[in-house]
């Protein structure tokens, strides 16, 4: 088998190997792509190119500034879990043997455990009678349930950097550990203080595994519907949820490959800005 | 980078709170499916499995089950088999087409869920192929290939080139080399990737959401029934899938963790 792969040359092995990728990989997002072009109206579809869906999207005053609140919410998100994730990862890093890499693995376990169940999770803590107002009021900290997270955007904040931490920490703890422990002894010998090595030495030297964290957290956010769907209420509207209503209730599917499309751009103008910030060869995947 | 001067209290502190943070939450619908609900609210003083009976005893909640199962068994064996066939091929030299498989491959992992899944659901419609089981193994074999793939590739690289040259020269064909020589020694990375794989396809949500047809899968139930409000039944499935998935994530580290020399 491999003998055949080994000829560049070998069709039938070149076959084998692209039929699916493109079969169900590339071909849908040109199809998806293409129904961005096209327009529906009462249900029938018409296949007709035009640009009305990206017209509508731009002239209509309710979605730029959606999309507006939604990259703004993101970027919150991310800073939150970078503010939250950083210290975590400095204190994996410098942990020695085993030890760090049993805790990593704990810091990465909740990763693979169902995104539903999680939202659920925060979600029976964040109610207005949820398990965080009940202890609040048990403890005799406020008399009344808050209401400031209570299914609105900021329950969507508040969910999404809690289920993202993790991607956070998982790349900041890549650069730290990267750094030479000379550099660091090379600080503390020429007298500087703890604090001056961190903000003159390790601070910089982990800055691409920040901004790769940025970009990672910002994608992951930007591109969720379950978690504003969830514990966003009537309020919490994000970009995310008006695509997924084009395919539900609206029922506008070339208005929502639109929308998608437009979403794609900022998910790959996001990797793009956190590559050449980034510089960072192998931190991430 | 490892120090060695004692690590500050407040660091500890914050470390320790993130980790409640993390698994906090997912306690309180374990520890709430063990008790009574009245009114919507968890009675402390009731210890009962009656939502484990419920649970079993609930045909829909089966149903799902066996079909994220056979979703899950199934997009394993394909995404295995892409896998492994696009691994030797991209390992095997260089290439314009290879890199350009490699990032076909690696697209539905780069791009959102939500933009798979939907481009999945237009192409299903525009071919006329209608939603179904079938539709949702094509979904999660698109999504997990990108891991199956990339953790078979790390283990081809690893191997050394003169491994098959060797069985080359004693005169084994290239069937013989890759069943006899390159098969053996991608055994546990399979095994890894594989398991990895139906973990991440029996939680998956997103894409599944949107190709799915009538049929339910345990996350898509799971999700209809939560949007309806807070239940035992809710929280015993709750516990139990979560405690499927960590066992499936201890016997991925087994398989996949460099073992200590």
């Amino acid at each position: 088998m491999s003998a055949v792969l080994r000829q560049s040359g070998a069709w039938p092995a070149r076959i084998a190997v692209f039929a699916y990728p493109l079969a169900f990989i590339l071909f849908p997002l040109a199809a998806f792509l293409a129904y961005s072009f096209f327009w529906t109206e009462h249900g029938t579809m018409s296949y007709a190119l035009t640009l009305g869906n990206y017209q509508r999207f731009f002239t209509d005053p309710v979605f730029l500034p959606v999309l507006w609140q939604t990259c703004v919410l993101c970027f919150e998100v991310a800073i939150l879990t970078i503010l939250a994730g950083y210290p975590v990862a400095y204190f994996l890093a410098g942990l020695k043997g085993r030890k760090r890499y049993v805790l990593l693995m704990l810091m990465l376990v909740p990763l693979l455990m169902s995104y539903v169940i999680k939202i659920y999770a925060i979600r029976s803590i964040l109610g207005g009678n949820g398990v965080l107002n009940r202890t609040l009021i048990w403890l005799g900290v406020i008399d009344d349930p808050l209401t400031f997270f209570v299914f609105n955007l900021n329950a969507v904040l508040l969910t999404l950097t809690v289920l993202l931490i993790p991607f956070a920490v998982l790349p900041i703890f890549l650069s730290l550990e990267r750094i030479p422990r000379n550099l660091i002894d090379a600080s503390a010998d020429l007298g500087a203080s703890a604090a001056q090595t961190f903000l003159r030495v390790i601070l910089p030297l982990s800055l691409p595994g920040v901004v790769t964290a940025l970009t990672f957290v910002f994608v992951l956010a930007i591109g969720d519907f379950l978690t504003p769907q969830m514990v966003g209420g009537q309020s919490g509207f994000t970009f995310g949820r008006i695509i997924y209503s084009q395919f539900g209730t609206a029922f506008n599917w070339p208005f929502g490959a639109a929308l998608s499309v437009i979403l794609a751009i900022m998910v790959i103008g996001a990797i793009a800005i956190g590559t050449v910030f980034g510089r960072d060869r192998s931190a991430g995947r | 980078m490892i120090r060695d001067s004692k690590t500050p209290y407040w660091l500890v502190g914050i470390t320790g709170l993130v980790f409640i943070l993390l698994y906090g939450p997912i306690f309180v619908p374990i520890a709430s499916s063990f008790f009574a609900l009245k009114q919507g609210v968890v009675d402390w003083q009731q210890p009962t499995a009656s939502a484990y009976v419920t649970l079993v005893s609930n045909e829909g909640i089966l149903v799902a089950l066996r079909n994220t199962l056979v979703v899950g068994g199934a997009a394993v064996v394909c995404s295995l088999i892409l896998g492994i066939a696009s691994a030797l091929y991209v390992n095997s030299g260089r290439s314009k087409d290879r890199a350009l498989l490699q990032f076909i491959i690696f697209l539905p992992f780069l791009m959102p869920p939500i933009i798979t899944g939907l481009a999945l659901l237009i192409y299903f419609r525009e071919i006329e192929f209608d939603r179904s089981l079938v539709t949702v193994i094509i979904g999660h074999t698109v999504f997990v290939l990108a891991l199956v793939y990339r953790t078979l590739l790390v283990r081809l690289q690893s191997l050394s080139r003169s491994l098959v040259e060797a069985s080359y020269d004693l005169g084994a064909s290239g069937w013989q080399t890759f069943r006899y020589v390159l098969l053996p020694n991608l055994t546990s990375a399979m095994i890894g990737a594989g398991i990895l794989a139906f973990a991440l396809s029996f939680d998956e949500t997103m894409i599944t959401l949107l190709v799915t047809g009538t049929d339910n899968t345990l996350p898509i139930r799971l999700w209809a029934m939560m949007r309806l409000g807070f239940t035992p039944d809710i929280n015993a499935l709750v516990a139990v899938i979560l405690a499927f998935t960590t066992l499936l994530c201890l016997l991925a580290a087994r398989y996949l963790m460099p073992r200590e020399s």
